[in-house]
């Protein structure tokens, strides 16, 4: 078991009273890991007691930040100092940096861990890096200005949301090699793929999430959700995409692609994930310096919790503390 | 009259060609001022997004659809013929007392930003008074690394609390000399 020192279990009377208390809607153990960009830190949030319980500083205003619970591993991209930075999941202790010179922004992980993925927003590539050793073992070329980063769940394809070239393109991980570059809608910014495997990206500039499969390179829908979406993630058998100036986020049902619900959360939400049970989807509201909690079930705000200054948490930001997957 | 503090920006550079990138990380500034009248009276003076004469930097204010979503407005700065900027109105609640907008043109040469977006709330704050809230949220004007320093993240701050300031000094010398 690894367990945040800030989490470990001192205050059991109260502990054993919690759980019954929330129990419609706690993945167990579950972290997020907040990127604030404004006041440069890592917000490590227990999702159970809905508190902070940590705030690491990360110089150079991070915002990309992805986790990999097997690992016990939590990268940062920090765009200011052009650094990228891993730290022990439980501990909080820096384990690596390495400046990246360019643009960095966006990550991503293979899901076995073994490569990290970031993008260069100035310069239309990707950093392809051995996350062990954070070495950089070649580079992808995409189209202008690359964002967000999404690598299939089975590790078979990595794919970009170019945001000045209205594109996604998907690379061959195997191989290494572009497998398409699909027209979406206007700059795309957060990427998501959904468990059936199809490939998701928000459309900033035309207010669209459109629908994507990676494999044949089709675009399949587009569906009209709020004001400048941003990122997505999947919980229920729904999309969940934040709206930046909207305040809002537009729920989606993923067997026909309607909207079914728009849900109020804080300012500029950004950063969205899912707990490792589906129960539970968290916000990133970078203007309010709060995350919202939404029962991904009833659909409803369920709680909220203060973070440093402007979080971002553009990318996969939620662990369980015990490092198991789901 | 004041001198106009966002025409003291003008810095006459000439930027690459047009690119729609933008800095690495967002800004935020948020500055309020109490205001002696009760906040009716207040949001009667700000609320129209098609009448932004109340900031002493804004010689005129054109535009089309007034307080609906997806409204525009283009304000003159400082005298006939100054710059302009373009903007839209994409949220507006009379109950609430807020409104926001985003600039859908400027140059940078004018306010160095971009990808701007503002909100402007009027809230009770007692004894007859209001506390007015200017909020904004933007990206510098040079889109790519190793800003100059007229382009960078401190100057595009400098610039947004510039104007905030001067409309809320404005609307605190309004109300006071009532």
């Amino acid at each position: 078991m690894r367990w945040w020192p800030g989490l470990r279990r001192t205050d059991g009377a109260l502990l054993t009273v919690l759980p019954a208390l929330v129990a419609t809607s706690v993945a167990a153990g579950d972290l997020a890991f907040v990127t604030n960009q404004s006041s440069s830190d890592l917000s490590v949030l227990d999702l159970d007691k809905r508190s902070e319980t940590a705030r690491i500083p990360v110089p150079g205003q991070p915002a990309g930040v992805a986790v990999s619970a097997d690992r016990g591993w939590v990268f940062t991209v920090s765009p200011e100092t052009k650094t990228l930075r891993k730290f022990d999941l439980a501990t909080g202790a820096e384990l690596n940096a390495t400046v990246l010179d360019g643009g960095p922004i966006g990550i991503a992980l293979a899901p076995d861990g073994g490569r990290v993925f970031v993008s260069d927003w100035y310069n239309a590539r990707i950093w392809v890096l051995d996350a062990a050793a954070m070495t950089v073992e070649t580079m992808l070329t995409t189209g202008s200005a690359p964002a967000g980063l999404v690598v299939a769940p089975d590790g078979s394809w990595l794919a970009s949301a170019d945001r000045d070239a209205d594109q996604v393109s998907v690379f061959d991980l195997a191989s290494l090699t572009l497998r398409h570059a699909i027209p979406v809608g206007t700059r795309p910014f957060g990427l998501a793929v959904a468990p059936d495997g199809r490939l998701f990206s928000a459309d900033v500039g035309s207010n669209t999430v459109t629908v994507a499969d990676p494999v044949s390179g089709a675009v399949l829908a587009s569906i009209g959700v709020g004001e400048r979406p941003y990122g997505i993630a999947f919980a229920q058998g729904a999309g969940f995409v934040t709206n930046q100036y909207a305040d809002t986020v537009s729920v989606f049902d993923l067997d026909d692609l309607s909207v079914s619900a728009t849900i109020a959360v804080g300012e500029y939400p950004e950063g969205i994930d899912v707990t490792s049970d589906g129960g539970m989807v968290v916000v990133a509201n970078w203007f309010s310096n709060t995350v919202s909690l939404i029962d991904a079930k009833t659909r409803t705000v369920s709680g909220e919790i203060a973070t440093g200054d402007g979080p971002r948490a553009f990318g996969r930001f939620i662990a369980p503390a015990d490092g198991r997957t789901e | 009259m004041r001198p106009l503090r966002y025409l003291a920006i003008f810095v006459g550079i000439v930027l690459p060609a047009a690119v729609l990138a933008h800095g690495p990380t967002r800004q935020k500034v948020t500055l309020s001022a109490e205001v002696a009248a009760p906040p009716e009276e207040v949001w009667a003076v700000i609320g129209n997004f098609q009448d932004m004469s109340w900031h002493p930097a804004v010689f005129a204010t054109t535009g089309s659809g007034g307080n609906d979503i997806d409204a525009t407005r283009v304000l003159t700065l400082g005298a006939e013929g100054g710059p302009t900027i373009s903007e839209v109105l994409y949220k507006h609640d009379d109950a609430a007392m807020s409104y926001s907008y985003r600039i859908t043109d400027v140059l940078v040469e004018v306010l160095p930003v971009t990808n701007y977006s503002s909100h402007l709330t009027v809230k009770p704050a007692g004894d007859g008074k209001s506390l007015v809230e200017w909020r904004g949220a933007f990206y510098r004007g040079y889109p790519n690394n190793d800003p100059p320093p007229e382009l960078n993240d401190e100057a595009a701050i400098a610039a947004v609390t510039g104007i905030y300031q001067a409309g809320l000094d404005a609307l605190v010398a309004r109300f006071a000399t009532n």
